[in-house]
Order: C-alpha cells, then structure tokens, then sequence
C-alpha cells in the first residue's frame, strides 16, 4: 500500500519558512554580538584578498592572471560558502546535534531528519561575513573581466554557485558523518577543507599536477571556482584541460550530495542501533 | 617561582591531550608554507627568476614566518573561559600573581609547540623547501633573541585582548580581528617591502612589525649589525609598553570585578 | 486490543572496546574490537489506552533504552513494539505524529525566544487545527498559568515554568501517548505537585495514555496506577502500585516518645530498631503484631507522650527489591 506522504509541498514550505524565522529571531536576540562576529569574519576572510591585492599591485599579473580576473576567481569561493551557511550550515554543524541530544528529539518528531537539520540552522554571522567579501569582489570585477552578462549566462553562474555551495556543504557533511560512529574528526575537517579551501584562492595551474589532481579529484574545490571562471575568462591555461569539466560542477556536486547522503543514511541506522548514550 | 613551573608543566600536560592537533597543525604548517610558495614560484616564473636570490629570500621568509605562527600560538580563551565561569574568583584567592600564572600557563604551551610542531616542521621544511640558512652566526642568535622579544609583543598585546573579555562575554571577534591585524601589519604572510608606502609608515607607528618582520629580517641579513642593537631596543619597548597598558587594564578590569562582587 | 504491545523486546548494543594510548586508538580504528551488552533482555507487556505507567529501575537498567525504542529513537535488536498498529522505528514519522515526549533534562524550547514563538512551530509542525492549539492554550493556561510568562525568552524562565512550558508544548497537539522523562527533576516540591495534579488531570480529561521514567518514586505513586520496574534489562514487577505496597510493605513502625527512661523492651515479633533519648522506633510485621495490641500493651506498661505509626515508604520497598532483599514468586508478575 503507498502511503500519503505527512506532508505536501505547501506545508513544507510552510514549516520551513517558521524554523528560518526563528533562526534569525534567535539571531538577532544578540544583535550586537552577532554584528560584532560578522565583522570580525569580514576582517578575517579579507586578509587574504588583501594580501592578493598587494602582491598584484606590486607585480601587476601572475602567470597571465590580472587582478581583475584573480579576484573573479576569488569571489567565488567567498559567495558559495555564504550560500552554504546561509542554507545548509546544519549540515557542517549536526556533529554537534548528535552531541547534545537535540538529533534524539528530531527523530520524536513526525518531520524527516535532513529536513529538521538544515532548517533548524543558519550561520547568519559567517554567511554575511564571506557574502560581503564575495559581493565586493564580484561587483568589482564582473563587468571589467569582459563577460557578458546574457541569460545564459546568468544562469550558469546561478547554477554554478548553488553547486558550489552543495561540493563544500558535501564536504562538511562527509566529515560530521562520522560522529555516528563516535569519531571526532573536526580538526582532520577542518584541516582538509580550509587548507584545500587556501589552494583554490589561486588558479589550480600555480601547483604542481598532482595538487590539481587532489582539487579536482579528491576536494574538488576546482569546480567550486576553477572551472566556472575559465567558462566566463576562457584562458589559454584550459587548453591543457578537459573542456567538459566546465560544464561538470553540477554533476560533480549531485554526485557528492547523492555519496554523502548514502553515506549519512548509514550512519542513521547505525545511531538508530546503537545511540550515543552507550 | 615553583608555584609558576608548575603552571607551565600543567599546560605542558594538558595540551598532550591534544596533540593530534599539533599533527594538524604541523600539517597545517607545511601545506600553507607550500601554497606560498607555489603562489611565489608562479610569480616569479614571470619574472624569469625562479632561481634567483629574491626569490630565495621569499622562500626563506614564508618558512620562517609560518615556522613562527607554530609557535606563537596562545590559549586566546583561557581567562574569557575563567572569566565566564566565575572560576576567576577562586585563582585570585590563591596567593598567586595571576598575570604571571596566564604567563607561565602559555610558557607551557610554548614549550610544548617547541617539542610538537616547531621542530617536526623545522625537519621538513629544511627537508623539503630549499631555504638559506641564518645569515652568520651572530645573525643567528640575534635571530633567536629578537623572536623572543616578538613573542613577548604579542602576549603583552594578546593579554590586552584577553582582558577584555572583563567587559565582553565573548571575545571571539576581538581575537579574531586583532590576529588578522596581525597577520597582515606585522608581515607574517606579505614582507613589508612589498606593501606600499604609507602602509609602512602607518606600521612603524605600531607594534606589529615588531612580531614577525623584524626578527626574520634580522635572520636574513637585511638589517645591518650597528642597527640591530636599535630594533632590538624598539621590540623591548614595545614589549614593555604593552606589558604597562596590560597592567593598568588589568588593575581596572580588578575593580569592576571587586564591584560587581565577581 | 491494548494500545501499546511490547513482545520479546531485546536490544543488543556493540561496545566499541577502546584500546588505550596512540597506538591502540590506531588499532581500534583498523581492527576494532567489539563487546556486545545486552541492555534490554527479552521484555514484553501491554498497555491499554488511557493507562498511566512508571517505568522505574536503577540506572543502566534498560529503562530508558526501552523508552528509546519505544519513541523511536533507537531500533530493536529483535521482537516487536507496536503502537497502535505501527512500528515506531519503521513507521517513525507517522508514529512520532501521534506521540508527545517530555525529556526533563532537555528543553525542545528555543531557549532565546520567547516560549510562545516554540508553540507556534509546534502548531505548524503537528498540524493542529486552529481551534484545538486555541483550546488548548486556554486550558494549559488555565491548569499551569503559562501566560504569565509565555513572552518572556526560555533563558530566562526559572526551571518550574520551563517544565511546564515543555510538558505544554509536548501536549499541545492532543498526542494520544506521552512518554515523560523524568519530568519533575531538579523541581521543588510545590513545582513538582502543580504538575503531578497536571497530569492526572489530562489523563482523565483526554484519555491520554502516560508512560514515565523516573526516579522521583513519588512520582509513580501520585499518578500511576501501575508500575513496570525493570532491572537488567528485564522486567521484574509489572502491575499495581497498591500491590507492591500490599504484597512487600508489611513491616510497620512504631515510633513512641515515652514519658521517662524506660530501659529496655522486650516484646515478641517486636524488633527496636533505633533509640534516641527517649524515643524509640519499634519494627513489626503486621500480620503478626496487631498495631492495637501493641500500643494497648504500651500503656498499660509505660507513660507515653506521643505515638505514630509508620508505613513503609515506595521507596524504600523498591531499594529493598534492587537490592535483593524482596524476592518476587511468579504469581506476583502480570508477564514475567
């Protein structure tokens, strides 16, 4: 017999409209904290445009890339992650649901768990710290860089930054995974992403070929920003790559969200058979 | 003063708890030494100079800089945590200085990054990237000195920061904003020589060159003998300045503690 | 049909065997090592709608993972729970649509907004009618006065309204069964009154079926009629509070203040447990003592000052059962 599902659309829709409301009404219970964090996160991501920018100042371009275009490449990375944290930050942050008990009450609840996960956070602070630095970055050179903003054009960087986001919420998620079993793997998380995070600062073709590798392969952050900036610069270096990888992001991102997302089921099942108190 | 020791063995033990940290860290450590140099060896490709002495330098400059950030890292949330706990109240009871018991807890820790990070790292990167050694001798242990001096500017300048957290719950975003002005004023991640004028001027009004700059500069021989003796002086100065303010904070921060009954 | 029927209720947990030192935390990782414990130990019983149960038994005794298995939180090793005809892990969400769940340590509240901003989700999440989540507010309001504090943020509610506030929020979608957590712990006694007097009511105004765990004993005694006590994973006692008490709390105690120093006493089946100056507490089976007797035998021999009689606390029978002390016969359990 096929069931009805508990909910339609509508009320979804709905339901997830209330729990963001509160998020944000949460959020601004501490206004000024939580401005005080966003600025200090502003500051902190800034450092390394900064850097970026003095070093270009100085020599002007690098390896054929002008200031305009690194920060094109640059920007990003900065407008995913915001897009991350701003809609998906329970899934970077569900280790720590598990920890304090609050996974035991969703599974009372008649709502799916992923749906109770990613409703239930926004990391307002981060996602507006990293989405101002992206906005910069990105009004400043959209329209220098010689890309013209048709339709489809549009479109694909819309795409392409929703798939940006899902790579690096993937990523997240893989790691927080393993607290059903018990295992911590904040740091090793942490290191592996905001290190491969570095990398993708600059044009994959700076490292040597197996870096590359690991950034289109392994993390593949290379079609988080690589690629979709080669797609609106079109720069000789790509010759030395497949051109279909310009297209690939929203694959590779269903690929690692249809893994990962195997991959929390069977976590839940493990936590449904053994729980954490034990 | 064995009271003290005793601080910084406690740390020293605490932090063996964590040292799968420390291998991230050394981790940490050496892949951003080689995204630098990456990032250099591709600027300098243009400048068809690959293999000569500038870019040397650089390299030189990014292991020693990120060798440093091993080891001048601090525990930025103990006295917050104290602070927050109430547990504050308790350590001033004791007939401890507290100040010097923060000192000796982070003196700990700095030995314990010594044995950790720093010469794990060190191996590697002399291993791995083909970094000049101190310019002389003398350089060297002048070299040694002066990183002294810049650990003590950053904890006195750190300690302010930490004080704080007296009059903010959290201090999460003063930390974070005083570690990128940091990172960007004090040359750990850009040598000054790259950065425009007045942003060197504004900096020769601060303390931050004091913390990375000019030790490694020392070490690389760019600043003549008859000055070191006077950039040395400018770091104790600056050490001791902050180290003032930090008291003068500190005794302030006592009283509104003692007037709110903590 | 009962509402709640457990058969053969088994969980198993794999215990991770944790190696010490680096180099075993490495090995764990490659090869790990696991111990089975079985936690809960071929449990059945059955629940009519309607009924209050207490679920009781020392810490580590399974208790709480029946419970688990039972809200859906965790799935059976093997045998079956079913819940009005559903299983709780394989049906968990239409299940949990009927379910309300009160954990005493944590909040389901959004602890920096104001309670009333919590009821409102709650009200789209259950999909309760208008006029139900109206008519409810107004009782809730009426029995726990939650509106004196409904807009203030959960942070800053004393622990006695936040219970409350957390046993409204649990109630508010008309769940046919709630499963309460140790629901009056860390509460004063009048905190913990207000809602034991709370339950009940809902019970016998909603036909609400109520399992508890605790280990307020008072608890169980203030609203179940019956009690399930569960020791190693197994159930040891399942049925009335009344006949516990009946069955094992036969031994009464006679507290007499007496006029002067009397010295000692010696009365068959009569047992001097404690003396202090001039007051002594005296131990007696009832069947075998007739209370009126002995205090009858009292002052004839005696001055007296004051008298009470004592009967033996829930309490205290059921530390005597963890204990070993009370060995229950086969006709004493309703499943066993």
């Amino acid at each position: 017999m096929e069931k009805k599902p508990l909910y339609n659309i509508f009320e979804l829709l709905i339901l997830m409209t209330k729990y963001i409301k509160l998020s944000l009404k949460s959020i601004l219970e501490y206004k000024f904290d939580r401005t005080f964090i966003t600025i200090a996160i502003f500051c902190r991501e800034m450092i390394s445009v900064v850097v970026m920018y003095l070093i270009l100042a100085r020599f002007v371009h690098i390896k054929g890339w002008e200031y305009d275009e690194m920060f094109f490449l640059y920007s990003f990375l900065f407008l995913s992650y915001s897009i991350f944290v701003l809609f998906f930050a329970g899934m970077r942050d569900f280790a720590s649901m598990i920890y304090s008990g609050e996974f035991d009450r969703y599974l009372t609840r008649p709502l799916g768990l992923m749906f109770q996960i990613i409703v239930s956070r926004i990391d307002l602070s981060a996602g507006l710290g990293h989405g101002i630095v992206g906005i910069i970055l990105f009004t400043k050179t959209a329209f220098s860089v010689g890309i013209i903003w048709s339709p489809k054009n549009i479109i694909y960087y819309i795409v392409i930054l929703i798939s940006g986001a899902i790579i690096q919420a993937s990523i997240f998620m893989f790691a927080s995974c393993f607290s059903f079993w018990t295992i911590k793997t904040e740091n090793l998380r942490n290191m592996l992403f905001f290190n491969a995070r570095r990398f993708s600062g600059y044009p994959i073709s700076f490292y040597p070929g197996i870096i590359q590798k690991l950034l289109m392969f392994v993390i593949p952050f290379a079609f988080v920003n690589y690629f979709p900036s080669q797609f609106f610069l079109n720069k000789a270096e790509m010759n030395s790559f497949w051109s279909g990888y310009l297209y690939l992001s929203p694959a590779v991102a269903a690929i690692m969200f249809v893994l990962v997302y195997a991959f929390w089921k069977q976590g839940v099942k493990r936590y449904s058979s053994t729980g954490t108190s034990m | 003063m064995r009271a003290y020791v005793e601080f910084a063995k406690k740390a020293f033990q605490n932090n063996i708890t964590y040292r799968a940290d420390y291998v991230a860290g050394v981790i940490n450590a050496i892949v951003m030494i080689f995204v630098n140099i990456c990032i250099w060896k591709a600027i300098y490709e243009d400048e068809q100079s690959v293999d000569g002495v500038q870019f040397k330098i650089l390299i030189t400059y990014v292991v020693l800089s990120f060798l440093m950030q091993c080891i001048y890292g601090m525990d930025e949330y103990h006295i917050e945590y104290k602070v927050r706990s109430g547990s504050i109240g308790l350590d001033l009871l004791k007939p401890i200085n507290f100040s010097a018991y923060v000192f000796s807890y982070n003196l700990g820790i700095l030995v314990f990054r010594i044995v950790m990070q720093l010469i794990p790292a060190l191996i590697v990167s002399i291993v791995l990237f083909k970094m000049y050694p101190p310019f002389s001798l003398s350089m060297a242990a002048c070299f040694v000195l002066s990183t002294i001096l810049g650990y003590l500017v950053l904890y006195n300048l750190n300690f302010i920061v930490w004080i704080s957290s007296f009059w903010f719950y959290w201090t999460f975003s003063l930390v974070t904003i005083k570690d990128a002005a940091v990172m960007i004023l004090s040359g750990a991640l850009l040598p000054l020589w790259f950065m425009p004028q007045f942003l060197v001027d504004f900096i020769n009004l601060t303390p931050f060159a004091s913390i990375y700059y000019v030790p490694i500069t020392i070490y690389l021989g760019q600043v003549p003998m008859e000055e070191i003796a006077m950039v040395m002086v400018k770091q104790l100065i600056w050490a001791l300045g902050l180290f003032l303010a930090g008291k003068v904070l500190w005794r302030i921060a006592l009283k509104k503690l003692v007037v709110q009954g903590g | 049909m009962p509402l709640i029927e457990v058969n053969n209720l088994v969980k198993d947990y794999k215990l991770n065997v944790r190696k010490k030192g680096l180099l075993g935390s490495i090995q764990g990782l490659i090869v790990p090592e696991y111990k089975m414990k079985r936690a809960v130990d071929n449990i059945s019983f059955s629940i009519e709608k309607g009924e209050m149960v207490g679920f009781i038994g020392p810490n580590g005794a399974g208790k709480s993972t029946t419970v688990k298995m039972l809200t859906g939180i965790l799935v059976p090793t093997s045998g079956s729970i079913s819940i009005g005809g559903l299983s709780p892990s394989r049906d968990r969400k239409r299940n949990a649509m009927r379910l309300g769940v009160v954990f005493g340590q944590r909040s389901q509240l959004w602890w920096d907004l104001p309670v009333v901003d919590t009821f409102e989700l709650l009200r789209y999440v259950y999909k309760i009618p208008e006029k139900t989540f109206k008519s409810n507010m107004a009782l809730f309001n009426e029995l726990l006065e939650i509106n004196a504090f409904m807009s203030q943020p959960v942070r800053q509610l004393s622990l006695g309204q936040r219970m409350r506030a957390d046993i409204a929020a649990a109630l508010l979608h008309d769940p046919e069964i709630i499963f309460f957590d140790e629901p009056t712990i860390g509460l004063d006694v009048i905190a913990k009154e207000k809602v034991r007097e709370f339950i009940r009511f809902i019970n016998k105004e909603k036909g609400t079926t109520m399992l508890f765990t605790t280990h307020d004993m008072q608890d169980i005694e203030k609203t179940c009629q019956r009690m399930i006590i569960i020791d190693q994973g197994t159930t040891i006692y399942d049925g009335t509070v009344q006949h516990i008490k009946d069955s094992f709390g036969t031994t009464r105690t006679l507290v007499v203040d007496f006029s002067e120093n009397v010295g000692k006493i010696e009365i068959p089946g009569v047992e001097v447990v404690e003396e202090k100056d001039r007051k002594k507490w005296l131990r007696f089976q009832k069947e075998q003592v007739p209370v009126s007797g002995l205090i009858y035998e009292l002052t004839q021999k005696y001055g007296i000052v004051d008298l009470t009689v004592q009967e033996p606390e829930i309490e205290g029978i059921i530390r005597e059962i963890y204990q070993g002390g009370i060995k229950f016969d086969e006709s004493v359990c309703r499943v066993c």
